[in-house]
Formats: structure tokens, sequence, C-alpha cells
């Protein structure tokens, strides 16, 4: 966007930015050296030797997969259904779905409360998974089918007329066409499923069921808030996401940036 | 199938539209399963809010009294109410002001010749993806009385500045933006530099040889080109903002003296700690009213112009 004529703009170009993205660096730093201060490396191993430490890994993973996969189903087959079948007042119900695009999850807090007293919701997965997986639909559908509108109707129709069934059209059209979609869908989910803090917060509250965002607070609780450990408890929490998003960098932004669609 | 739908193409090549939808298998199932689990888990508590909000309830299996309307008049009468309100309306602008102008800052630079762009691209944009539960004890020291924002300060001359920034009521709440801001400039980036994208190379080229600057190319070809990225972000930190829970929660509670509490946080102690359910619910539902009455009218006012 910018020229740069000569060495001298060019330079300060690089300066200009590397001051404005010295705020970005200060926490990483704060966290990187704050976990070596003290006991050094020993700080790592106190963590690591935390008890059920891998339950939290295993819960989140878990949470995250099981929603992954339910998302991934319905979307896939809503947008289907919207963009390539015939639906009466189609545009009424996709409609009634955006309108649960604004809704914060506190708004779900006392109906769960409540239910979880009745049902008996606490320390289950699900009191998890359902409001998250039922948070992220709306948003997925909508990005799904405008996806889905931009595949040409003909080849659907080409597949029927081949003898296709809709199931069949489903499975070997739609799928492998979406799936520069798929893996925008996912990638959101999963930092979303991931990340997820007042859910788990309000209805895991036993150590076995809980999950990596609420390891902070559990460290605090174990080491009497002993901050160096409570650095590299925050560097080791991190440290997975940091490898995926570093790995698999142009999906997580194309996710992201999928947003901008609408 | 194919021998009964080809007789009905001919019949009714008048309005062809009409009969490749007819055509197509009904789609009704297929919608099903998104439906039920979104519009029905989401309209149900909805619902059961709106029923909880005009009872007293105070946990456990049963409804206490119905109350009518106190919940609300409670509500829009209480101080920390509009307190919530207020801060989440500071929040937003500023908040947004920050993002954008740096967003597309960032953007701008990076479409520019620089080396090592996608070490910058993933420095800015690695605070979106890491959780901010996860982030915020990080946080928490920075801005720590003896924390490294204290220490620069300190060592610049500036010691005067240097301040308990999370435990006074003057302070909490920028922090909470500051921190807010910190994660979300990746995000208004990433959308910045892909709509940047699309701006025809030769339009720059041409404003170039008409003797245009750097930043006046910024503010009068850029800036406006990616309009329809920046309304977006606006209405997305719409709802940011009034759904805000994680941060303020964990970064201070919310306090001290509810100087950094918002709408999220209010709910939740209202919720959990009180077990005020049906005063809770109240709220609820009137962050929904808010949340739903600005979008709707955001979007329509973008759409007008």
């Amino acid at each position: 966007m910018f020229e740069t004529r000569g060495r001298l703009a060019r330079v300060a170009l690089h300066v200009i930015l590397i001051i404005l993205v010295i705020p970005f660096v200060v926490p990483l730093y704060t966290m990187i050296s704050g976990s070596f201060q003290g006991e050094g490396l020993g700080n790592y191993l106190a963590v690591l030797n935390v008890p059920k430490l891998a339950y939290f890994f295993r819960n989140s993973a878990l949470i995250a997969a099981v929603t992954i996969a339910i998302v991934y189903a319905v979307t896939m087959m809503a947008a289907f259904g919207f963009s390539k079948l015939r639906i009466r007042r189609r545009e009424v119900f996709f409609w009634m779905m955006m309108a649960a695009l604004t809704l914060p999850e506190v708004v779900l807090l006392s109906p769960l409360f409540k239910m979880a007293a009745s049902v008996g919701l606490y320390n289950t997965f699900w009191a998890v998974i359902i409001p998250i997986a039922a948070l992220q639909v709306p948003f997925t559908v909508l990005l799904t089918r405008t996806y889905v509108d931009g595949i040409p109707d003909d080849l659907f129709e080409a597949a029927r007329i081949d003898g296709a069934g809709t199931i069949r059209t489903f499975r070997n059209v739609l799928i492998p066409l979406s799936k520069p979609m798929a893996v925008a869908v996912v990638v959101l989910v999963l930092i979303n499923a991931w990340n997820s803090y007042l859910l788990p917060l309000v209805f895991l509250t036993d150590p076995n069921y809980q999950v990596v965002t609420l390891l902070p607070q559990y460290f605090q609780g174990q080491y009497n808030d002993d901050q160096t450990k409570v650095m590299a408890g925050a560097l080791l929490t991190a440290l997975p996401e940091i490898i995926a998003y570093v790995s698999l960098q142009k999906y997580f932004e194309r996710g992201m940036a999928a947003g901008a669609l609408k | 199938m194919t021998a009964i739908d080809a007789p009905a193409v001919q019949r009714d090549r008048r309005k062809p539209k009409r009969s490749r939808m007819a055509l197509k298998p009904a789609g009704i199932a297929w919608i099903l399963p998104a439906f039920v689990l979104s519009v029905g888990v989401i309209y149900f508590c909805i619902g059961y809010s709106a029923v909880l909000s005009v009872h007293e309830y105070r946990g456990g299996l049963e409804l206490g009294d119905a109350v009518g309307l106190d919940n609300y008049r409670t509500a829009l009468t209480n101080p920390l109410f509009w307190g919530a309100l207020r801060h989440t309306l500071i929040f937003f602008v500023a908040v947004s002001a920050v993002q954008i102008t740096m967003g597309i800052v960032f953007a701008a630079l990076l479409h520019s010749r620089v080396r090592c762009a996608v070490v910058f691209k993933v420095i800015i944009f690695l605070p979106v993806v890491i959780a901010p539960a996860i982030m915020s004890p990080v946080h928490r020291r920075v801005f720590a009385t003896q924390g490294p924002i204290n220490w620069l300060l300190e060592h610049s001359g500036l010691d005067f500045l240097a301040q308990p920034w999370l435990a006074q009521t003057s302070t909490s709440l920028w922090v909470v933006i500051g921190v807010q801001v910190w994660s979300s400039i990746g995000f208004a980036f990433i959308l910045f530099f892909a709509s940047m994208g699309q701006i025809d190379p030769s339009i720059i080229e041409a404003a170039r040889i008409d003797g245009a600057s750097n930043l006046r190319i910024l503010r009068s070809l850029v800036v406006p080109s990616v309009r329809g990225t920046t309304i977006a972000l606006l209405i997305l930190n719409v709802i940011t903002s009034l759904k805000l829970f994680d941060y303020p929660y964990l970064l201070t509670r919310g306090g001290p003296v509810y100087s950094s509490d918002f709408l999220g946080t209010y709910i939740h102690r209202e919720a959990v700690a009180l077990t005020n359910l049906g005063y809770a619910s109240a709220l609820a539902i009137l962050l929904l009213v808010a949340a739903i009455g600005t979008a709707v009218a955001m979007s329509l006012r973008a759409r007008e112009r």
C-alpha cells in the first residue's frame, strides 16, 4: 500500500512497525520471563506434576471435538437444505435462526441453572457442549449457506439426473465442494469451544471434569498465588494454541476472516 | 422420477424459476437438526428467562412468587445497571476507535513491502487465538504495582505516572479496555488486510502518478474502500461489548467498587454469587433487547447510506 522510495523511508517504515508491535510483545515477554524466575525450569516441572493436569487437556479436547462434530454435521445439512432444496417459507426459518446471532451466553445462565437443578446438569459435558454448539450454529449456517449459494445449481441437478438421491448428492457433491468453508467452520468452533470460560466455570465444578481455561485459577489455588508457577502454567496452557495457530496459520486467518463475508 | 419430472418442465416453461424450485427435493428434514439445536435451545432459554424474570427465584426446584415487572423496575432504577451500561458505552467507543485505526494502519503497513511480514502477522494475530482465561493472569502481572508497565515508567523518568492500575477506580476500566484492544486488533487487522487486497492496484497507481502522498492515499482511497469492513466491525463490537464477561471478570471482578462492571459480570454476580436468578433473568432480557435493538438499528443505518 505504502510506497517507500529510498533506503531512509524503508528503514522508517520498519521502525514504525516495530514500535507499534511492542505492546503486543510485552505480555508474551512477561509470561515467558516470569515463568523462568525463581526455580527456573523447576516451575515447569512443578506445573507438569500437578495431579490431573492431563484431565484438563483431555476434557477440553473432548468438548471441542464433540462440539465441532455436531456443529459441522448440522451446519452442512442446513446449508444444503437452505441453499439447494425446496423449503416453504425458507427465509422465515432462516431469519428465525439469524436472530439468535446476537445472543450473549449470559442469557442462558438462569434457564440452565433452573434446568441444572431439576435434571442434574452439573459436571456433565453436555451442559457445556449443547449451549456452545447452539450459539455457534446460526453463524456457521450463515457463512456456509452464503458459500453454498455460490456453487452452481447445475452441478446438483446433473447429479440428480444421473440418478443420485438427495443423500448421495449431499455426500458426493456438496461435502467435497464446500471443503474450504468447512475448514473455516472447524477452526472457528475449535477456538470458541477451547476458549470458552463462562459455561465451564459455572457448570463444571468437579476437577475431574474441568477444562484448560479453568487451569489458571486452579494453579493460583495450588500455589498460593506463586506468580512464577502461574506464569509457567499460563505458557503451558497457551502452547497448544500457539502451536496450532502457527502451523495452521492460513486456515486460522481464513476462519476468522470468514466473518467479513457478511 | 425423471420420467415424471420431464413434462413438468415443459408445462411451466413460462415460469422457469418456479418449476426449477418445484423440481428440487424437499429440504425441511435437512435443516431440522440445526433448527432444533439453535432455535430450539436459544428460544427456549429466552422464553424461560422471560418467565423467570417475572418471578422471585432463588435457585432450587421451586419458583418463588410471581412479582410482575418488579425485577425490571428494580433494574431500571438501579445505579449499578446504568453504571454497567455506561462502562459498556465507553468500552465500545474506545475499543472500536483504537481497534479500527490500528487494524487499518497494520493492514496498510503489511501490504507495503516489509521484511519478515509473516512474523509481524503472527505477533499481531496471536492474541486473538489465545483464550482470555489463559492470558488474564499474565495481564494482571503486566499491570501489577511491581509489574513491567510501572517499571518502564519509573525507569523512563515518568515515575509520577506509575500507579496501582488494577486496584483503583479511576484506571480499572481502562485496563480492561486496553487488554481487549490488545486481543482484538489482530482480528480487525485480518479483516482489513483481506479487504485491502481487493482494491485495484491501478487506482492507487493512478493516484500516485497524480502526486498523492502515502497518507493521502490511505485517507482518501483506502479508508473509504474498506468501509464495509469497518461497519461489520462496529456491529460486531456492539455485540461483544454488550456480552463482555471474560476479561472484566478475570482481571478485576468488575471492581474495585464496580468501577469496571459490565452487564455480563453484573448478571453473573446476581445469578451465581447471589443466586438472585429472577432478577438476573430480567437483566438478561434487558441485555438481549439492547443487543438486538442496536444491531438492527446499525445494520439499517448502514444500508440506508
